[in-house]
């Protein structure tokens, strides 16, 4: 935490609204990311939000030594979706196994040849972000369980490294690395069944 | 040392992040060199990260922004 988050967080704490738009600024999109990515609902995303940023204001100058606003931001925001998602629409999170790649004993990859060498990285971002790719590509995200959800965001979104990821959700590094190699290659199945051969 | 496909894509990850060397690394860069299947499954898992990222960066609605403050000058006084 820098002493300007201190000195903001004092001020806004004691009404200040230039201090307070400056942590807004500062911080609001960080947590309505995360909020969203994880909750994947803009109702839900806005609650945690507001319950986040109450939470920090009141907090104000309480920080300890050096508790950095960013991480503290960061965990809050995670445990409140985690909690928030917590027994909702369980039914459409479904193991992440039919959508994982699969093997001979071998070693080889197992399925059509023209499904495995199928190749659609070079395709423009402009086909892959807007219409059914993109349907493709949200509906595969709301498919992943929270747990895997947040580790994306946080990893692949915010940049942070596995071992800031880990101290966040409160697991280790090696659970996170899975988490999210799971994730990014139930993303890519689904896609490559959306945009491979035949499709 | 020698991979086979399931060994390559149990450590694509590091690969992507840069987090392999040494033999490991020239293993995993011998198969991919023979194996186009692998190749195939590298080059869209790096595109499926970019676009997760893409779709991940989404925007606070700035009506939501205005709600925010209003919430917090309320509760604040």
């Amino acid at each position: 935490m820098t002493s300007d988050d201190h000195l903001l967080l004092a001020r806004a704490a004691a009404g200040d609204a230039a201090a307070l738009e400056a942590l807004m600024t500062r911080y609001s999109g960080r947590v309505f990311r995360l909020a969203y990515g994880i909750t994947r609902n803009q109702a839900d995303a806005e609650e945690i939000v507001q319950d986040v940023f109450l939470q920090l204001t009141l907090k104000g100058g309480g920080f300890e030594g050096r508790a950095a606003v960013g991480s503290w931001i960061y965990r809050v925001t995670a445990n409140a979706a985690l909690n928030k998602r917590r027994g909702k629409w369980r039914e459409l999170e479904t193991s992440l196994d039919d959508v994982l790649p699969t093997f001979k004993a071998d070693g080889h990859r197992d399925g059509a040849r023209a499904f495995l060498v199928a190749d659609w990285s070079r395709r423009p971002d402009e086909e892959l972000l807007s219409g059914e790719a993109r349907r493709t590509l949200d509906a595969a995200l709301e498919r992943l369980p929270e747990h895997y959800r947040a580790v994306l965001v946080l990893r692949d979104v915010e940049e942070l490294s596995n071992e800031e990821v880990a101290e966040i959700v409160g697991d280790t590094v090696p659970a996170v690395k899975t988490r999210l190699h799971r994730a990014r290659m139930a993303l890519r199945e689904i896609l490559t069944r959306r945009l491979g051969p035949g499709a | 040392m020698t991979l086979t496909c399931r060994d390559v894509i149990g450590i694509l990850d590091d690969y992507v992040d840069g987090g392999l060397a040494g033999e490991e690394l020239a293993a995993l860069e011998r198969h991919l060199d023979g194996c186009e299947p692998c190749r195939a499954y590298l080059a869209t898992y790096r595109r499926t990260r970019v676009l997760g990222a893409r779709a991940g960066r989404v925007e606070m609605p700035e009506e939501m922004r205005a709600r925010l403050r209003a919430f917090l000058r309320e509760r604040l006084g």
